[in-house]
């Protein structure tokens, strides 16, 4: 766990770029710095790891004030990603991988054979494990620096706008690679980032800063979406808010009708295993069908298939992919209706947190 | 230089221990200097970049000293060093190459990209840790090249000592034109451009083994 406590930095020239933060970013969970261009975000992450040192105030780290433990040794105890990888350009992969044990003076075998495995575990295969960082992708590369940082399996993990460096198709794959590395090793993150989707998508706890570091809201992704502090938070959301928040939520207790139900004149064609494969009326056919999984994908991609049906129905698919039903429009925003509590109204009384 | 043919074959197959001896003479006055001048840049350029201060000054008076003509400073030596004595000719070449290094030197070491140094301290590598294992590999392509500006010059200018009398090669060419016998000439000038080229492949190879990863950037392309 860390904790802010009055945590401000001046820099000599008299820039205020932390005004006196106040926080505590939970154990074992993915806490979200967003805010404008220059509010302080990698200022703040870099207090926790004494790259800057707070003019005023104290970074707790479980307890202990950062500023008392010798500054090298606390680094080589957390992770730190950053935006360009920052990889050693004269180091191959698997070394670049192995600084942190190296520098806790593992022996080189054991060392190489940790950071193996992990770029087995962030996707890379084995044979990158010689290369130089200059013979890799950019995606590639930011897999490497996330591996470097879990090398010597710290607890804690710093990522500075880890993600921002590479196309969306590549920036999305590797969010679903930090999440899924998250839930099998429950570290405490502090991820900085200014887009407010990749937040939304990644944190558990979200930070929303304005200039100086100042907080103007902390809160978990559902309620910041659904119950934005003030005018400002909400402008900062974006405008299709309401619909991003589906995204957080389960498509589940959707009403289903039988799926060879004829709608408008449309039927779904279904191949041998009952796969869709199609829709068609008389002589027409389509053939995309988007399809959503009930209890797993979200309420959002079932409303997105509805709205891509001619039929004007969602599609529901098993695991494997077989139809069990369908599900019109109203059905699906009745299952919103039936989230009921949960949105806006109801989370405005217990969720906007206080700043700390 | 009348009918005198440019190269008599005769003069040189009777010359050949004198030519060798001359060749290893003016390679270890001309290139000792270049590693004198690397061992001392290596550490003064670690200095400066730890030390930003100190560059300015210490640049300003290699600089100077750069500028001084080659054979003023010989003849200003000798009182000290001696005539014909290899230290009145390595002592300036030695400041030369210094002069060379040192810049590139600093250049090199702060050529790591800044996200890379950022990483190399938030990994947890203390400042002279991080000079050892990160700026300095890195600037190796660097320093490969201040080195073959460096030797090549080192390998010309050396030439110029035998006009005080040690100059290896260069007495060749002083012997030549005294007699107005192109020979000897011909064969230093060959016998020097060979010593250059050798020393420049042999760098060469040096950065390859030295630093693979830079074998398609063309990080020292100034
Ligand atoms: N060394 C410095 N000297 C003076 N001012 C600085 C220094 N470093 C940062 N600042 C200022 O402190 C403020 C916060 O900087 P910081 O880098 O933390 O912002 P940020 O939120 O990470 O911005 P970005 O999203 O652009 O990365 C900025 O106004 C910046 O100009
Ligand atoms: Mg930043």
């Amino acid at each position: 766990m860390i904790r802010f406590d009055g945590a401000a930095k001046r820099h000599p020239d008299g820039t205020l770029a932390v005004e006196g933060l106040d926080l505590t970013v939970p154990a074992g969970r993915t806490t979200v710095l967003v805010g404008p261009s220059g509010c302080g975000k990698t200022t703040i992450l870099r207090m926790v790891n004494r790259m800057v040192e707070p003019t005023a105030g104290r970074v707790l780290l479980d307890g202990t004030d950062v500023a008392q433990l010798d500054a090298a040794k606390l680094r080589r105890g957390i992770g730190y990603v950053i935006q360009q990888a920052g990889l050693f350009p004269h180091r191959r992969v698997i070394d670049n991988v192995a600084t942190v044990p190296y520098l806790l003076g593992w022996d080189r075998k054991r060392a190489r054979t940790r950071a193996s495995e992990l770029l087995e575990l962030v996707g890379l295969p084995p044979e990158t494990a010689r290369r130089y960082p200059f013979q890799l992708s950019g995606g590639q590369q930011q897999r490497v620096g996330v591996a470097r940082a879990l090398a010597a399996d710290p607890p804690l993990l710093l990522m500075d706008e880890p993600f921002s460096a590479v196309d969306p198709v590549v920036r999305s794959g590797l969010q679903d690679e930090l999440l899924r590395l998250q839930a099998e090793l429950n570290k405490t993150v502090l991820f900085v980032t200014h887009d407010i989707e990749e937040a939304v998508r990644l944190g558990d706890q979200i930070v929303v800063l304005r200039e100086h570091g100042r907080i103007a809201q902390v809160a978990d992704p559902a309620t910041l979406l659904a119950a934005p502090a003030d005018e400002q938070v909400a402008a900062f959301l974006g405008r299709d808010r309401g619909l991003r928040g589906l995204a957080l939520r389960p498509a589940e207790g959707i009403v289903l009708l039988a799926a060879n139900t004829p709608l408008d004149g449309w039927t779904l064609a279904v191949d041998q295993e009952g796969r869709p494969t199609g829709w068609q009326r008389s002589a027409e056919t389509i053939r995309q069908v988007a399809v959503f999984r009930p209890g797993l994908d979200t309420l959002r991609t079932a409303l997105d298939s509805a709205v891509l049906s001619p039929a004007r129905v969602a599609v529901a698919v098993d695991h494997a992919g077989r139809v069990i039903g369908l599900a019109p429009r109203a059905a699906v925003l009745d299952a919103l209706d039936a989230a009921g509590p949960d949105t806006a109204a109801g989370i405005t009384a217990t969720g906007v947190a206080d700043g700390r | 230089m009348g009918d005198e043919p440019l190269v008599r074959w005769h003069w040189i197959g009777t010359h050949l221990g004198y030519l060798r001896d001359l060749l290893l003479d003016h390679a270890v006055i001309s290139l000792l200097p270049v590693l004198f001048g690397l061992l001392m840049a290596l550490p003064l350029g670690l200095l400066c970049v730890r030390f930003p201060r100190l560059y300015q000054p210490l640049a300003a008076v290699f600089n100077v000293i750069y500028a001084l003509p080659a054979l003023a400073v010989f003849v200003v030596l000798i009182p000290y060093t001696g005539l014909a004595t290899q230290a009145t000719v390595m002592t300036p070449l030695t400041c030369y190459a210094l002069a060379v290094l040192l810049p590139t030197t600093v250049d090199g070491l702060r050529s790591v990209p800044e996200p890379v140094r950022q990483a190399a301290t938030a990994l947890g590598y203390g400042p002279w840790r991080r000079l050892a294992a990160v700026e300095l590999p890195t600037a190796v392509p660097y320093l490969v090249a201040g080195l073959r500006v460096a030797a090549v010059s080192s390998i010309s200018l050396a030439s110029v000592g035998a006009l005080v009398g040690r100059g290896g090669l260069g007495y060749l060419f002083m012997d030549g034109f005294q007699r107005t016998f192109p020979t000897p000439i011909v064969a230093g000038i060959v016998l020097v451009t060979a010593l250059a080229l050798v020393t420049d492949a042999v760098l060469l190879l040096a950065r390859r083994l030295l630093a693979p990863w830079a074998r398609r950037e063309s990080v020292v392309g100034r």
